[in-house]
C-alpha cells in the first residue's frame, strides 16, 4: 500500500506541475487513522498529507458535480469511483476531456463499523497488506483477516479494476464474481413477502432524514430532490413510517440504472441502515432485462433514459 | 358488508375512445374507487402511485393507450420501464407486484374499462388487506427514536 | 447527600422508580445505543461515549405534531400534551448541559415553548459520569467536564461494584433517600476519579479569543477551504445536543402541521420564496455552523453552544473534525488573509 501512495502522489505532483489540472482530488490523512478524508490537492506542497488505504471510505466521484465542466479536475479513482465517474459523463455532469483518472485497482474498503464493533474507536495505529489488517487500540495490538473487514458492499464487488482511467497504478486485481449480487439478492427474494417487509420497515425505522446517504452518493446531484418538493407534497419530510419507507424506496429507485454498487450510502448512514439491498435489486433487474450494468463505459444512456417499441412486449396484458 | 377495497385509477384521457364509457369513468365510478385523470400514461410518476398506495390504495389501476396509438406517439412508453419496475421494487420490500395493473386499450375496447375494473377488483379481495408499506396516517407525538 | 448505589440492586432500583415515573436509559439499539423506555432492550451503561441518538429528542422530539385540522368539519384539534413525569437515567453531562443551554432559547422569562418546557418540567435528569473519556469528547475544552453537575438533579460515578449518587436536587433526594450514604474516605475516592477523568482530557482548541478570530475572518477564504470536503448532511446537526433549528411544515396530506428538526446544513434551509439563498453554497454553510456554536451562541446566551459531546466527529461520513477546523480558525490572522 505505501508504494501505491507514492506512486499517486508523484502522478499527481505531475498533473499540478504541468498544469493539466486546476485541482486533483484525493485523500488526506487525519489525527485519527480512522478517518483519512477527502482532500483537494491544488498545490504540490499539499501532497504531505496525501492517503491511500482501505480506510479511504468516501466515493470521490461524489465531488465532481460541484465544479463547473470546464475545471479541469484530477481524481483518483477505484472500480466502483471509475464506473460512478463513467455514470456521471453520461448523464453530461461533466466533460469527460476535463477528467483526468487516476485508477488504482481497489481491494477493498475496510468497514470502520466493524472496526469500532471488534476494538472500539480509540485506534491509534493502522497498517494494511493485501490480506491483512493490523491495528493498535488502546495499547493493544489486533490483527484481522481483510476479508472480516470489509464493507459488505466490497465483498459483493464484480469490478475492482478501474475500468476506463487514464493512468493505472497498481497491479489489476482479478476481478470478483458478478453473481455475488444475484446471490444476495435472490436469497432476499426468497423470503416471505412478509419476512421481506419486516426488514424493509425494520431498517427503515431508524433512519432520520439526515440525507447523508443521499449526499454521500455520487449519482444523488438534483439541486432540488424529491422530498424537497412542497408542491407536489410527494412524501412526508418528518421521521413518520410513511415518509421514511417512501424515502428509502424512491431515492433507491432514482438510482436505477446508475448506481454503482459502492455502499458509500451504507458507510455514510449514522444509524447504520442496510440500504444496497434494495439498489442491488434494482441493478440485477437492470441486467437481467436490459442487459446493462452501470457505468462500465460513458456513452450508454441508462435503460430509464430511453425507451423502444420492443417494450410492449413486456407490458402487453 | 366488508368494505370495498380502495382502487386508485390512473386514467389516461384519450384512451376511451367511446362516449358512453367517458362518461361512466366521470361520474359513475363506484366511490370506492378515484379516478386520476393524466393526458398521458407517460405523465404518471411513480411517485403519484406510491403516494396513492401510501394514501390507503389497495391497487393502482394505470389504464393508457395501446402502444403504436398513443396521442403523442410513444408517451405511454416512455414511463413504463419505470412503473414496471417500480412495481418489481415494491413487490421485492413485500407489496405484491400484482396490485398495480396496467391496462392498455384500444379504440374499439367498449366497454373494457369497467371490465378491467371489476376483475382487478376481485383479484385485490382475493390478495386480501396488506399491511406491507405504511400508510399516511396521523401521527401521535413521538419523541423516542431507537 | 451522596449515597451508594450498589450495582447488583441497579435493575431493582429502576423498576421501583417506574412505578411512578417513565425511565429511559441507554439501551442497545442495533449496535448502539439510545434513550429507549426502560425494558426496550439491555441496558448500556458500560459504553464509554454517548448515545448516538441525543436525548434532546426526548424535549425536542424530532417530529412533533402540533396541530390537527379536519378539512371536512373545518376544524382545528388541539393536541394535547399529555406528559408523564419522567427519569432520563445515565445521561452524561454534556448532553445534561445541552439541555441547560436550550433552556436559554426554549424557556426563558419572555418567550417559553410549552412543548419544550413541559417536558422539561417533567423530567429528572440522573447523570452517569465518564471515567474513560474517548479521545473524540472534548467538553472540557468548552467549560464542561466528565463529571460537571450542570443540569443535573443527580450524578452517578462509577466505581468497582457500586455507583456513587451525588443528589443535587430535592427531588432526586426521594430516589435515593433509602439508599446507605458514602462515608467521607469514599467520597474522597469519588473526587479523584473525577479530578483524573478531567486531567486525562487536554485541551482541543483555545476558546480565549476564538470568537474574535471566527467573526474577524467572515470573508476568508479559509471557509471555501475547511468546507470543501462537507457533504452538506445532517448527521452533525441532528446528531448534536445543541442544536435546535426547526421547521414547521403543513403535511396536508395528514392534515397535520408538524414541527420537524431541521439543519442550517441543507441548501434549501436558508432558501427565501423569492429563489434568493443568502447562503448559497457549503463555505457559508460552514461558517454559519461553527460561527453559531462559537460565536453568536456567546452573543446570545454568554456560553459557547457546543458541549464537546463528540457525536460530530464519531459520526460524520466524512472525517471531518470540529476541532481541526477551530484550531485552523484560531491559527488564522486577525484580519482575512484576502482582505
Amino acid at each position: 500500500m505505501p508504494e501505491i501512495k507514492e506512486k499517486i502522489t508523484s502522478e499527481i505532483k505531475r498533473l499540478l506541475d504541468e498544469g493539466l489540472v486546476d485541482v486533483v482530488i484525493g485523500f488526506k490523512k487525519e489525527e485519527s487513522p480512522l478517518r483519512p478524508q477527502p482532500a483537494f490537492f491544488r498545490k504540490v506542497e499539499d501532497l504531505a498529507e496525501l492517503e491511500y488505504n482501505g480506510l479511504c471510505q468516501n466515493n470521490l466521484a461524489n465531488y465532481l458535480t460541484r465544479y463547473p465542466q470546464d475545471t479541469r479536475i484530477g481524481i483518483v479513482v477505484r472500480g466502483c469511483e471509475n464506473r460512478s465517474v463513467n455514470a456521471l459523463v453520461v448523464e453530461h455532469q461533466h466533460a469527460r476531456e476535463n477528467l483526468f483518472l487516476i485508477g488504482v485497482p481497489c481491494q477493498g474498503i475496510i468497514d470502520i463499523k466493524k472496526i469500532i464493533a471488534e476494538v472500539g474507536e480509540e485506534v491509534s495505529e493502522f497498517s494494511e497488506t493485501g490480506d491483512e489488517v493490523t491495528l493498535v487500540a488502546r495499547g493493544k495490538t489486533h490483527t484481522f483477516k481483510r476479508q472480516d473487514l470489509l464493507h459488505d458492499s466490497c465483498l459483493r464487488c464484480a469490478h475492482p479494476n478501474p475500468v476506463s482511467a487514464d493512468v493505472v497504478i497498481g497491479e489489476p486485481l482479478p476481478e470478483g464474481d458478478p453473481e455475488m449480487i444475484r446471490k444476495a439478492v435472490e436469497e432476499f427474494e426468497g423470503l416471505s413477502k412478509e419476512e421481506r417487509y419486516a426488514w424493509f420497515k425494520e431498517e427503515s425505522e431508524r433512519c432520520i432524514r439526515c440525507y447523508a446517504c443521499r449526499e454521500a452518493c455520487p449519482m444523488c446531484y438534483c439541486t432540488e430532490c424529491f422530498v424537497d418538493h412542497a408542491t407536489p407534497r410527494w412524501t412526508e419530510s418528518d421521521i413518520s413510517p410513511a415518509g421514511t419507507q417512501a424515502w428509502h424506496l424512491i431515492r433507491a429507485f432514482h438510482q436505477t440504472g446508475r448506481c454503482t454498487s459502492c455502499g458509500a450510502c451504507e458507510r455514510a448512514c449514522p444509524m447504520d441502515i442496510k440500504m444496497t439491498y434494495l439498489t442491488d435489486k434494482l441493478n440485477k433487474d437492470m441486467y437481467d432485462n436490459y442487459e446493462f450494468i452501470p457505468g462500465m463505459e460513458a456513452e450508454t444512456q441508462p435503460p430509464f433514459a430511453s425507451f423502444n417499441l420492443d417494450d410492449k412486449k413486456r407490458f402487453v396484458v | 358488508m366488508e368494505a370495498k377495497p380502495k382502487i386508485v385509477l390512473f386514467q389516461c384521457q384519450w384512451c376511451l375512445y367511446s362516449e358512453p364509457d367517458q362518461q361512466w369513468v366521470e361520474n359513475d365510478l363506484p366511490s370506492s374507487m378515484h379516478l386520476v385523470k393524466v393526458p398521458c400514461t407517460g405523465r404518471i410518476n411513480t411517485l403519484h402511485v406510491l403516494n396513492a398506495i401510501q394514501g390507503g390504495a389497495d391497487g393502482v389501476m394505470i389504464s393508457g393507450c395501446l402502444p403504436e396509438k398513443c396521442h403523442f406517439k410513444e408517451g405511454n412508453l416512455s414511463a413504463m420501464r419505470q412503473q414496471d419496475e417500480f412495481a418489481n421494487l415494491l413487490d421485492y420490500v413485500g407489496y405484491e407486484k400484482e396490485r398495480i395493473r396496467f391496462v392498455w386499450l384500444d379504440l374499439q375496447d367498449l366497454g373494457r374499462i369497467q371490465k378491467e375494473l371489476a376483475a382487478f377488483e376481485a383479484d385485490i379481495v382475493e390478495l386480501g388487506p396488506t399491511q406491507n408499506l405504511a400508510t399516511r396516517t396521523p401521527q401521535t407525538i413521538r419523541g423516542e427514536h431507537a | 447527600m451522596t449515597y451508594i448505589l450498589d450495582k447488583k440492586q441497579l435493575e431493582k432500583v429502576l423498576k421501583k422508580w417506574s412505578a411512578d415515573y417513565e425511565v429511559y436509559a441507554p439501551q442497545k439499539a442495533k449496535q448502539f445505543s439510545a434513550f429507549l423506555p426502560l425494558g426496550s432492550s439491555d441496558l448500556a451503561l458500560d459504553e464509554p461515549h454517548n448515545t448516538r441518538y441525543p436525548p434532546k429528542s426526548l424535549f425536542l422530539p424530532q417530529t412533533e405534531v402540533m396541530l390537527r385540522y379536519n378539512g371536512r368539519l373545518n376544524r382545528l384539534e388541539d393536541v394535547k400534551l399529555e406528559i408523564k413525569p419522567r427519569i432520563l437515567f445515565g445521561i452524561h453531562p454534556c448532553d445534561a448541559q445541552a439541555a441547560a443551554l436550550l433552556d436559554t432559547v426554549f424557556a426563558t422569562e419572555e418567550n417559553s415553548d410549552p412543548y419544550w418546557s413541559n417536558r422539561r418540567k417533567e423530567t429528572l435528569l440522573i447523570g452517569l459520569g465518564c471515567d474513560e473519556p474517548p479521545q473524540t469528547c472534548f467538553c472540557t475544552t468548552v467549560g464542561g467536564g466528565p463529571f460537571n453537575t450542570k443540569g443535573l438533579d443527580a450524578l452517578l460515578t462509577e466505581m468497582e461494584d457500586a455507583y456513587f449518587v451525588e443528589v443535587l436536587s430535592d427531588e432526586a433526594e426521594k430516589l435515593f433517600a433509602d439508599l446507605p450514604k458514602a462515608s467521607k474516605e469514599q467520597q474522597k475516592q469519588i473526587k479523584e476519579v473525577q479530578d483524573s477523568a478531567a486531567a486525562k482530557m487536554a485541551p482541543a482548541f483555545e476558546t480565549e479569543g476564538l470568537k474574535e478570530k471566527l467573526d474577524a475572518n467572515f470573508d476568508s477564504e479559509f471557509w471555501a477551504e475547511i468546507s470543501e470536503s462537507c457533504l452538506g448532511c445532517g448527521v452533525c446537526t441532528f446528531l448534536c445536543p445543541t442544536c435546535f433549528c426547526f421547521d414547521i411544515v403543513d403535511e396536508v396530506q395528514r392534515s397535520e402541521r408538524v414541527r420537524n428538526w431541521d439543519t442550517c446544513m441543507f441548501r434549501i434551509y436558508s432558501l427565501e420564496a423569492s429563489g434568493h439563498n443568502p447562503r448559497p453554497s457549503r463555505k457559508e454553510r460552514t461558517r454559519q455552523r461553527l460561527s453559531h456554536k462559537y460565536s453568536y451562541w456567546l452573543d446570545h446566551a454568554g456560553e459557547i453552544g457546543c458541549t464537546g459531546c463528540g457525536r460530530c466527529v464519531r459520526y460524520c461520513p466524512v472525517g471531518l473534525d470540529i476541532r481541526a477546523m477551530l484550531r485552523a480558525a484560531n491559527a488564522l490572522e486577525m484580519e482575512p488573509a484576502n482582505a
